[in-house]
C-alpha cells in the first residue's frame, strides 16, 4: 500500500543514495590519484582546493564542456545507449547494500542474489561499447572485456554460494547480523573463499592485474576510444562505482558488515569499505597485467576448481553441525 | 558440428596499424599486423619518421661541429655515441688520449649505460601493463645520474661532452663524491626491481619463453648488445676489442639462456650491476693530468678510412668515416645497433597473441632515432 | 601423475602468490617514503655552475674574431664589425634561439670569454620575434627569469 508519506521515504532515500554515489565517486577518483602518486614517489594534484580535493570537481566541469563527438558510421542507438548500461546496473544495486543497523534503502530477502543478477547487465554496456564505437580497437577491446567478465562470474558465484549457505539466508542485512561474534573471515573455511572472492571481483571491476579491456598500451582505450564528454565520465564513475561496490559486498560478507566497538555503524562500515578500496589501488599500482588466454586459463583451471572444492568443504561443515 | 565442418567457416584475416602515434612503439615506429583473431600471422615495420639526414650533415660540418648531432643519434645514451663518433675519428687521426680522459671517458660511459637500460626496463615493465610505477621508479633513480652530468658538462641530455683527443671540461670538484653516493644508492635499488618485477609472477607468466631468439638466428641478424647476450652468445666488444681503458677494468659479462623476453631483460639488470662496478674502479685509478682539448683547432685529416666499433647500451654502434684531405668528412656511416635489433620483429612474433608484441617490441629496447637517423 | 602434477601446481602457485606479496611491500615502502618531486613553479631547483642555458655576450670583450660564428653547428650567430683606424669593432651580434642547439661549442672556443651561456631555462615565449634576440642591447634579457645558481 502506497501511502504519500512512504513515497516521500522512498525518494528521500533514492536522492541520498544518488548523492552519495557521487561525492563517493568524486572522492575515489581523487584518492585514487593521491594513492598512486605516493606509490610513486610525487604528490598527485595539489593546486585545486586543499592537497587537490577539489580536483574531479574541476574534471567534472571540464568533461561537461567537452565537445560530445560521434564516429561517422558509429551504430547509433547502440552507441548513444552503452554508458547507460553501463551506469544505471551499478547505482541500482546500492538499493540491497546495508550501510548501517537499519541504513538499507531496502532490505530485500534476496538480496545478494539480487545484486550480482544486475550487476552482470554492465557486461551488455562494454559490449555495446565496443560493438557501437566502429573501431577495432574498440571491438576487440569490447570482446575481451565480455570473455573476461562472464567467465571470473563463475568463482564470484561461487564463493559468494558459499558465504549464503554458512548464513542461511541470502539477505544482506541477515548475513551482517550473523557476523555479530565473529567476522566471516576469520573463519578457517572462508579464508580461501574470500581470497576468490577478492580476485574474481578484481577481474569483475576490469582492474589491474586484469584490465585488458583498457589495456592502454595495447589498445589506447580500449572499448571507450570513441566516447568524450560526459559519456567518458559517466563510463569512469561507473567504474570507481563497481569499486564501491565490490568493496561493500566484500564488507558484507567478510568483514563484519557495520559491526565494530565504539563508533557509529556507518562510519565502521565506510572505513572497512575504503580500507578494501586501498587494498585494491595497491594492488593496481604494482602488478604488470596478465595476457588474455593466462586470464581465462586462470579463471577456468585455478579458481572454479578451487572455489567448488571449498564449497564442498563449507557444505560437509554445515552437514556435520 | 564436428571438427571437419568447422575447417570449412571462412575466416578472414584484419589488419591493425600500430601507428605511428601509439602510447607503447618506443618513437615513431608504424608497425602492420596481421591477425587472424588474436594470433599473429605476419607484422610488417614500416620506418624512416625520424629520419634527420645525419650522414649528408656529416658531409657538410667540420669534425668538431657534428659532435652536437651525433648526441641526438641515440639521445638517451648521449655518452656513448659522442664516444663512438670522437673515437673513430682518433682512430683516424691516429691520435693519443691522455690517460685521464680515458679513464673519466669510461666512467660517464658507464653512467649513461646505466641510465639507458633504467630507460630500457622502465618502458618494458609499462608495456607489459605495470603502469607506471617501475617506470617512475627507474626516471627517479636516472635523476640522480642526469644531476651528476649536470654538474660535469652543462646539459641533462644531449651533452655534447669529448672532443677529439680528450673532454670538453675536467670533473668539477667534489663529483666523485657524488658519484660513490650514487653507487651505495643505486645498489639496493637493483634489488628492489628484483623484487618488484623480475621475480614476479605475473611478470614471468608474460614474459618468459615470448619471443624466443635462437642462437643462429641473433648471428644471422647480426643482433649484438644484450640481445645477442641474452640468447647465450658471450660477446661484448668491451672485451673482445677493448677500446679505452676496458682491458684494465675487471667486470663480467651476463649472458642468458634461453633467449625469450625475461632474459633479455634480466641482462640488463645485470650489466646495470657490472656497470656500477667498473665506474667504481675506474673512480679508484683516476689519475692526474690535464683531460680537456681546446675545441678551436680545425682538423685536417689526411686521407683515409676507419671503422671503429664500441659497445653502446643497445649494441654494437660503428662508426665509419671516410676522410678526403679537407676539413669535412668525405662519407661517415653510422651503424646503428637497434637497425639490426629492430629487423628481428617480424621473425619473433609469429604465432604469438596481439599483447605479445609489444612485449617483444619494449624486450628489444629500440629507439627510433638510432634506426632513422 | 594427476598427483605430482597438482601438487607441482599447488607449489607454483604458493611461490607465486608469495612474489606477489613481496611486490606489494616494495610498493607500500615508497608509499609512506619521501617525494622526489618539487611544486613547480612555486618552488623551483637552482641551476648547476656550468648549466647551458641561453647564449649570452659581454660586448667590451669581444674581438670579433668569427670563431663563434665558424663553430656553430647550426649558424645561428650573425656578427659584422667596422673597422675604424686599424681596429675592429663589433657592430651588430645577432643570435637566432630557434637555430640555437644549446651544444656550448660557441663558449667553449672563444678566447676572451666574451660570448657565455646564461642560466635562464624557461624560454618558451608566445611571440616568435622574441627568439631573435640582439646581443648588443642591455636589456635583452630583462623579460626573462634568471634562476638562482648552486
Amino acid at each position: 500500500m502506497l501511502t504519500a508519506l512512504t513515497f516521500i521515504f522512498m525518494l528521500t532515500a533514492a536522492f541520498a543514495v544518488l548523492g552519495f554515489i557521487a561525492v563517493s565517486a568524486m572522492f575515489l577518483i581523487w584518492w585514487e590519484r593521491k594513492v598512486s602518486a605516493h606509490i610513486q614517489s610525487r604528490f598527485g594534484p595539489m593546486r585545486v582546493g586543499w592537497h587537490g580535493v577539489l580536483q574531479s570537481i574541476a574534471d567534472a566541469v571540464k568533461l561537461l564542456l567537452k565537445e560530445d563527438i560521434r564516429p561517422a558510421r558509429a551504430d547509433k542507438l547502440i552507441w548513444w545507449l552503452a554508458p547507460f548500461f553501463a551506469v544505471v546496473p551499478s547505482v541500482m544495486v546500492f538499493v540491497a547494500i546495508p550501510f548501517g543497523r537499519t541504513l538499507v534503502p531496502r532490505d530485500l530477502n534476496i538480496g545478494i542474489l539480487y545484486i550480482m543478477a544486475i550487476s552482470s547487465v554492465c557486461v551488455i554496456g562494454v559490449f555495446m561499447a565496443g560493438w557501437g564505437s566502429n573501431n577495432k580497437y574498440s571491438l576487440l577491446g569490447g570482446m575481451r572485456a565480455g570473455a573476461q567478465i562472464i567467465s571470473y562470474e563463475l568463482p564470484l558465484v561461487l564463493s559468494i554460494i558459499a558465504v549464503v549457505m554458512r548464513a542461511g539466508t541470502p539477505s544482506m542485512q541477515k548475513i551482517v547480523a550473523s557476523q555479530g561474534s565473529c567476522w566471516n573471515i576469520f573463519h578457517p573455511d572462508m579464508m580461501l573463499v574470500s581470497v576468490i572472492y577478492m580476485i574474481s571481483a578484481t577481474a569483475e571491476v576490469n582492474r589491474t592485474p586484469f584490465d585488458i579491456p583498457e589495456a592502454e598500451s595495447e589498445l589506447v582505450a580500449g572499448f571507450h576510444t570513441e566516447y568524450s564528454g560526459m559519456k567518458f565520465a559517466m563510463f569512469f564513475v561507473g567504474e570507481y562505482t563497481n569499486l564501491f561496490i565490490v568493496a561493500a559486498i566484500a564488507t558484507t560478507l567478510f568483514l563484519g558488515g557495520w559491526h565494530g566497538p565504539i563508533l557509529p555503524p556507518v562510519v565502521w562500515f565506510l572505513i572497512k569499505t575504503y580500507a578494501l578500496v586501498f587494498v585494491w589501488m595497491w594492488v593496481r599500482w604494482t602488478f604488470p597485467r596478465v595476457r588474455v588466454d593466462q586470464l581465462m586459463a586462470f579463471a577456468w583451471k585455478v579458481l572454479t576448481p578451487a572455489a567448488l572444492v571449498n564449497l564442498a568443504i563449507v557444505g560437509w561443515l554445515l552437514l556435520k553441525r | 558440428m564436428n571438427m571437419s565442418q568447422t575447417k570449412d567457416i571462412r575466416t578472414e584475416e584484419f589488419l591493425i596499424n600500430m601507428g605511428p602515434q601509439h602510447p607503447s612503439t618506443h618513437g615513431v615506429l608504424f608497425l602492420e599486423v596481421k591477425l587472424d583473431g588474436e594470433i599473429v600471422v605476419d607484422c610488417t615495420t614500416h620506418i624512416g619518421y625520424l629520419h634527420r639526414s645525419m650522414e649528408k650533415i656529416a658531409e657538410n660540418r667540420t669534425y668538431t661541429q657534428f659532435i652536437p648531432f651525433t648526441d641526438r643519434i641515440d639521445y638517451v645514451a648521449s655518452m656513448n655515441n659522442n664516444l663512438g663518433y670522437v673515437t673513430a675519428v682518433e682512430k683516424l687521426m691516429n691520435l693519443e688520449v691522455p690517460e685521464r680522459a680515458k679513464y673519466i671517458r669510461v666512467i660517464v660511459a658507464e653512467l649513461n649505460r646505466i641510465a639507458s637500460h633504467l630507460i630500457g626496463i622502465g618502458t618494458f615493465a609499462q608495456d607489459l601493463g605495470a603502469f607506471a610505477t617501475p617506470l617512475f621508479y627507474c626516471f627517479r633513480e636516472r635523476e640522480k645520474i642526469i644531476d651528476i652530468f649536470d654538474r660535469i658538462c652543462g646539459n641533462r641530455l644531449t651533452y655534447n661532452y669529448m672532443r677529439i683527443g680528450g673532454v670538453q671540461f675536467d670533473l668539477p670538484k667534489g663529483i666523485d663524491e657524488t658519484i660513490k653516493q650514487f653507487i651505495a644508492y643505486m645498489r639496493p635499488k637493483l634489488d628492489d626491481y628484483d623484487t618488484l618485477l623480475t621475480y614476479n609472477a605475473i611478470f614471468l607468466a608474460r614474459s618468459k619463453g615470448i619471443g624466443v631468439l635462437p642462437k643462429s638466428l641473433a648471428i644471422d641478424y647480426s643482433v649484438s648488445g644484450p640481445n645477442l647476450r641474452a640468447s647465450g652468445v658471450r660477446w661484448d666488444i668491451r672485451k673482445e676489442e677493448p677500446y679505452l681503458v676496458y682491458e684494465k677494468m675487471e667486470f663480467d659479462i651476463p649472458v642468458g639462456v634461453n633467449g625469450d623476453a625475461w632474459d633479455r631483460y634480466k641482462v640488463r639488470i645485470e650489466e646495470m650491476r657490472q656497470s656500477l662496478r667498473i665506474v667504481e674502479q675506474a673512480l679508484g685509478a683516476l689519475p692526474e693530468g690535464d683531460p680537456t682539448v681546446k675545441a678551436g683547432r680545425i682538423q685536417k685529416i689526411a686521407p683515409g678510412e676507419a671503422y671503429m666499433r664500441t659497445e653502446n647500451p643497445r649494441g654494437e654502434l660503428g662508426f665509419y668515416i671516410v676522410s678526403d684531405g679537407s676539413t669535412y668528412p668525405y662519407r661517415l656511416k653510422i651503424r646503428a645497433p637497434s637497425f639490426s635489433n629492430l629487423a628481428l620483429l617480424p621473425e619473433l612474433v609469429k604465432g604469438l597473441k596481439v599483447a605479445d608484441i609489444i612485449c617483444v617490441l619494449g624486450s628489444l629496447d629500440i629507439l627510433m632515432g638510432e634506426i632513422d637517423r | 601423475m594427476v598427483i605430482t602434477k597438482t601438487i607441482k601446481g599447488a607449489k607454483g602457485i604458493i611461490t607465486g602468490a608469495w612474489s606477489l606479496l613481496k611486490g606489494l611491500f616494495v610498493t607500500i615502502k615508497y608509499f609512506f617514503g619521501p617525494t622526489t618531486t618539487v611544486q613547480y613553479p612555486a618552488q623551483k631547483l637552482p641551476m648547476t655552475e656550468r648549466f647551458r642555458g641561453l647564449v649570452d655576450l659581454h660586448p667590451e670583450k669581444c674581438i670579433t674574431c668569427y670563431q663563434c660564428v665558424k663553430i656553430c653547428p647550426t649558424a645561428c650567430l650573425a656578427v659584422t664589425h667596422k673597422e675604424a683606424d686599424k681596429k675592429k669593432i663589433l657592430e651588430t651580434f645577432r643570435y637566432n634561439m630557434e637555430l640555437c642547439c644549446f651544444c656550448g661549442l660557441c663558449q667553449q672556443v672563444c678566447p676572451t670569454n666574451a660570448i657565455y651561456m646564461n642560466k635562464i631555462y624557461e624560454i618558451s615565449v608566445y611571440d616568435r620575434k622574441k627568439l631573435y634576440i640582439n646581443l648588443l642591447n642591455p636589456e635583452r634579457y630583462s623579460e626573462w627569469i634568471n634562476p638562482t645558481v648552486k
